[in-house]
């Protein structure tokens, strides 16, 4: 990197440089029926430079990769392009982050194992969690990956961190007298505790167990809907997407500062933080892309929005103070007790095929896989059957739980009461 | 453009390696990918030239001895290849109770097969220069087209593929393009703001760069009628679908069915539905890299075998599925084409291709005018696939309500379809004689593993969940 960093120094028309470099070691185990049929390892490492260039009063930047096979004569033909690229971009200008230096690690306990003795280690973990009769995982897929991060520039930055991510699919497939049914899991985790891990997939091969003795309803179900953190996290990043500087700077914002995003809050209101690092959480990072070290900032405050936050780029261009690419969403816990779920009637979504929430037609709804219907009295596994509703109105009236939970990169309520919604 | 140089000046190396590792694996390949994707883009407001997401260089090992798949994904095949060989060998020490727990004795073919292949293209025809210049020209006559526009966007997206693959039989290259342009614009009027796309693509620069703008007045149109569009009122419609929502039900409520992986795994329901009726008869469904020219069309898959076209569904009975080399070897039948990786980085399972309905007979007005009130569905959002019990999760970005066989002013958006994959395919009872595969889509097998896909057809009539 010392010659590259060399030619660009060298390069009259060079204004700013940014490399990248990203090291990936994984180790995967892919397991058919319960029997190990694939074993993979990936040693690669990525190096992308952006090449910036003031020119007139604007930046133009243009980027390129290098590879072990680069040589000096390729790199200078590369620095070259990207100049000329660069020169053909008029973008408004802004200052790259400046003269910070460091060395960091995100938490985690994946730092005492090699990547394929981990992945070995959590395969013994989700097979040993299974005890349900006639239940199986006909494929479960383990990805335990180490990044290594490091963002040098022109101005000073030089960071590198060491984080870690794991990802385990597993299919849990209940096999009964009359028919074969499934769930899809997908369960990402940072640091490793076994007891979490096995409490999941145990919890899955119940409700795979429930699938299987659902039935169509008959009856016409028409009750609050109660939503699980998988479908909140998908509910919550589309309002921090709404809010983030690119789309506000392009203008395919909904929400402006100020705005109330619940208009009517009728149940609890919102409050929605993003924050760099979070414990438990798979997107936590010390720094960016840019290299910019990142806080935590708070987006949306009693129903409204209050700020935006995004790459330090963007912020620039809207004179807001950048906050960096922040990726832990941190949903504030609600005033809804446990006790208040007992009491019926209510549809708990358990799988959906994925929850569709569209702020510019105003609409959220999906089709439901499995949910348990509670009457009152009885808990009924119930499937085949879809939801829907006017977004703006869910939002006014939703509840959220005063228990939180940490699943991927949500941290949040555990569970959201949905009134206003069409089940059908 | 032409063959990846690096591809090329790693050839020998590749060799050299594959029979090193012979000597301890039954089955060794090599799969080397240069892949260049290009995004040129202007808004309102900025412009860019960079790399696309799909840039990648690196290399794949494959192994086998008879059973488990080793596979070991580097940036670079040089240097000293018995050391390489030991390396990757050595990461790939199994602990005692992985190794009693593994999958029954399965052997992969390597049929003798040297050749090369190429697919012409123009993209050195177009500089940067050039492709900026027709994204900001497209999207300033866009802007002057309406005063609603809150911002558009035009970008030009190439890829220029290279990928060689040696195992101790064959030694196969090729070489191929592909083109999508596309234009959002966000639109507000009606005190409504909508986002609206629309897309051309092709294996010729030239031939995108023709169709995009002719697009604008369509783009428009849309926006405009989005800001008036209603919710649906849920229930069961008769509907038609156009060729991108045509496609859609080919892709996630049928084709990931006929993935053959999930054969193997018993997660497919199709697999017990081979040689029965699962379709309308006039119901005929296919997908291959072969079968049409579109963002799914190459020569040979990553693992090394020839580009297939396979009749998934035949007058309504269901055929055979797709297959990647592994799977198709498990279940005793020739593969496919259909194994591919999101990267040199990702294992290869059975994917689509191209996927599509065939043409029919009927023609599209007749059809419209045979429905007395339902609904035409246009443009793919997305979609979830459920393969083992085919229940369906299909949104279009719009639909146009028909009444006593006419369309209508009256649009509903959006439009989520859901039921059960059988009913739909059943239910379809009109084909239309035209035909259109969308070359601009991109599938995950669950919510990962992303690869470049095209689908399509005719306009089919069905009934359907609507909500």
């Amino acid at each position: 990197m010392k010659k590259t960093i060399e030619l660009l120094g060298l390069h009259p028309q060079v204004s700013d440089y940014k490399i990248n470099i990203h090291a990936k070691e994984s180790g995967e185990l892919f397991f058919v029926k319960g029997k190990l049929e694939t074993v993979r390892c990936t040693d690669t490492c990525d190096k992308e430079v952006t090449v910036y260039v003031d020119h007139d009063e604007f930046k133009g930047e243009s980027q390129f990769f290098i590879y072990p096979s680069t040589t000096e004569d390729q790199l200078r033909e590369l620095i070259d392009e990207a100049v000329k690229k660069a020169l053909l971009i008029n973008n408004k200008k802004f200052e790259l982050p400046a003269e910070e230096q460091g060395s960091y690690a995100v938490e985690s306990n994946f730092k005492e194992y090699e990547p394929a003795e981990l992945a070995a280690k959590v395969a013994g973990a989700v097979f040993g969690a299974n005890t349900v009769e006639n239940a199986s995982l006909n494929s479960v897929e383990i990805f335990i990956n180490k990044h290594t991060e490091t963002v040098l520039n022109s101005r000073g930055v030089d960071k590198t961190q060491v984080r870690y991510d794991a990802m385990v699919e597993a299919i849990p497939t209940y096999n009964g007298a009359d028919q074969s049914v499934e769930l899809y899991e997908q369960y990402n985790f940072g640091s490793l505790k076994v007891s979490d891990l096995e409490k999941e997939i145990a919890g899955k091969m119940a409700e795979v167990k429930a699938r299987y003795e659902a039935v169509t309803p008959d009856f016409a179900i028409d009750c609050p809907i109660i939503l699980n953190p998988l479908e909140l996290n998908q509910l919550f990043m589309d309002i921090v997407f709404d809010l983030h500087y690119s789309s506000v700077y392009s203008q395919s914002n909904l929400f402006k500062k100020g705005d109330m995003i619940q208009k009517a809050p009728e149940g609890d209101v919102i409050g929605i933080t993003m924050a760099g690092e979070a414990e438990g959480n798979i997107r936590s990072a010390k720094f960016d892309q840019d290299g910019m070290s990142l806080g935590s900032i708070r987006l949306v405050d009693g129903g409204k929005a209050v700020n935006y936050y995004g790459s330090n780029r963007y912020g620039q261009y809207l004179g807001e103070t950048p906050t960096g690419e922040l990726r832990c969403l941190c949903v504030d816990a609600g005033t809804l007790e446990d006790e208040a779920f007992a009491a019926g009637p209510y549809l708990e979504v358990i799988s959906m095929s994925g929850l569709q929430v569209d702020f510019y037609s105003d609409y959220i709804g999906g089709e439901i896989r499995l949910a348990y219907y509670h009457d009152g009295s009885r808990v009924i596994p119930v499937t085949g059957i879809s939801i829907s509703g006017k977004l703006s109105e869910v939002l006014n009236g939703i509840r959220l739980s005063k228990k939180t939970a940490t699943y991927g990169g949500y941290m949040g309520p555990e569970k959201a009461v949905l009134n206003q919604m069409k089940v059908f | 453009m032409s063959f990846s140089a690096f591809l090329d000046s790693r050839r020998a190396s590749m060799k050299e390696l594959v029979g090193e590792l012979k000597k301890e694996y039954e089955y060794v390949s090599v799969l080397g990918s240069d892949v260049k994707a290009r995004s040129i883009r202007a808004d309102r407001n900025t412009s860019n030239i960079s790399s696309g997401r799909d840039t990648e260089c690196g290399f794949v090992v494959k192994m086998s001895n008879g059973s488990v798949f080793f596979e070991y994904s580097l940036d670079d095949i040089s240097g000293d290849m018995k050391a390489l060989a030991a390396k990757i060998s050595g990461a790939f020490a199994l602990n005692a109770a992985l190794k009693e727990n593994v999958i029954d004795e399965v052997h992969l073919g390597d049929e003798p097969l040297v050749q090369s292949f190429a697919r012409p293209s123009d993209l050195a025809d177009y500089s940067e220069q050039q492709l900026l210049d027709f994204c900001k020209n497209t999207k300033d006559e866009l802007l002057t087209k309406s005063e609603f526009i809150l911002n558009a966007v035009v970008m030009i997206g190439s890829l220029e593929v290279s990928k060689l693959f040696i195992s101790a039989n064959r030694e196969l290259d090729q070489h191929y393009s592909w083109v999508n342009g596309f234009m959002v614009a966000v639109y507000r009027e009606n005190d409504k703001v909508v986002q609206v796309r629309e897309g051309a693509n092709g294996h010729l620069m030239g031939e995108v760069l023709k169709e995009l703008p002719t697009l604008t007045d369509k783009l428009l149109h849309k926006a405009h009628m989005l800001t008036l569009a209603k919710p649906i009122t849920p229930g069961v419609y008769d509907v038609i679908t156009d060729p991108s929502i045509t496609g859609l039900i080919a892709h996630e409520a049928f084709g990931h069915g006929v993935e053959m992986d999930q054969f193997v795994k018993d997660r497919a329901l199709a697999k017990t539905f081979v040689g029965d009726y699962v379709a309308s008869p006039i119901v005929n469904m296919r997908d291959g890299a072969a079968s049409v020219l579109s963002a799914a069309s190459y020569f040979f898959d990553d693992d090394g075998v020839l580009a297939g076209d396979t009749q998934i569904i035949k007058d309504g009975i269901l055929v055979t599925g797709i297959s990647d080399l592994a799977s198709a070897t498990q279940l005793g039948l020739p593969a496919t084409g259909n194994g591919r990786r999101e990267s040199s980085r990702r294992k290869a399972y059975s994917r689509m291709t191209n996927t599509f309905f065939e043409k029919g007979s009927d023609k599209l007005e007749e059809m419209i005018a045979s429905i007395d009130h339902g609904y035409m569905l246009f443009e793919t959002s997305n979609g979830m696939e459920d393969p083992k019990n085919w229940a369906i999760q299909c949104v279009a970005e719009y639909g146009i309500e028909i009444v006593d066989g006419k369309l209508t002013d009256n649009w509903v958006s959006p439009v989520v379809m859901s039921g059960y994959v059988p009913d739909l395919l059943k239910s379809i009872t009109m084909v239309s004689d035209d035909f259109k595969v969308i070359g601009a889509g991109s599938c995950g097998k669950g919510y990962k593993e992303w690869v470049r896909v095209s689908d399509g057809g005719p306009a089919l009539k069905a009934r359907v969940k609507l909500g």
